[in-house]
């Protein structure tokens, strides 16, 4: 077999050091990202309850139920 | 129908381990050959190295400064670009252990 490559050091510490700001970059991102995506689902469940609430009222009236 | 998924799963159950030994087979000779080049040409730094990695660092400055950059071939130019596109590459697979998902974010 053809020997191993002896890779240059500049090299190997730049692919180590890449590998780790993107670690770290990754986990950052990470957890910027997630607290705004769990108000966004938040927010939406909420507006889909006050939806459906609306809705069961509408219908309500329309059946010309005496409750509302 | 059952007759027919009944089948398959004889025949499954028969082949498979045929097929493990197969998938085995294939792949030992291969990862040494991986193993036998990994372990030198994508070993980490070791500490010794780290200051010579940074010596040549600052020698790539230096020769950016004095305008060594115009002087390079086509090749070489090529052949900087690749290391770089890797070592870029090298960035997004620590992205990627970093947020905890192979594609996008899982927010």
């Amino acid at each position: 077999m053809i020997p191993p490559v002896q890779v240059s050091p500049l090299i190997k510490f730049t692919r180590y050091s890449a590998l780790l700001v993107g670690m770290i970059y990754g986990k950052k991102r990470y957890d910027y990202l997630k607290p705004i995506a769990e108000e966004e689902r938040r927010i939406e469940a909420e507006e889909k309850k006050k939806q459906e609430e609306l809705q069961r009222i509408a219908k309500a009236l329309a059946e010309g139920s005496p409750m509302v | 129908m059952a007759q027919a998924a009944q089948r398959l799963a004889q025949r499954i159950a028969a082949r498979g381990p045929q097929l493990l030994s197969a998938a085995v087979a294939y792949s030992k000779p291969r990862l040494a050959t991986f193993w036998y080049y990994a372990k030198v040409e994508l070993a980490p730094p070791t500490p010794a190295e780290i200051p010579r990695a940074i010596d040549s660092m600052k020698a790539m400055v230096r020769s950016f400064q004095t305008g060594r950059l115009a002087q390079l071939t086509v090749r070489e130019a090529l052949r900087n670009g690749l290391v770089a596109t890797e070592v870029v590459m090298w960035f997004y697979i620590g992205e990627i252990i970093g947020k905890g998902s192979l594609i996008g974010y899982n927010v």
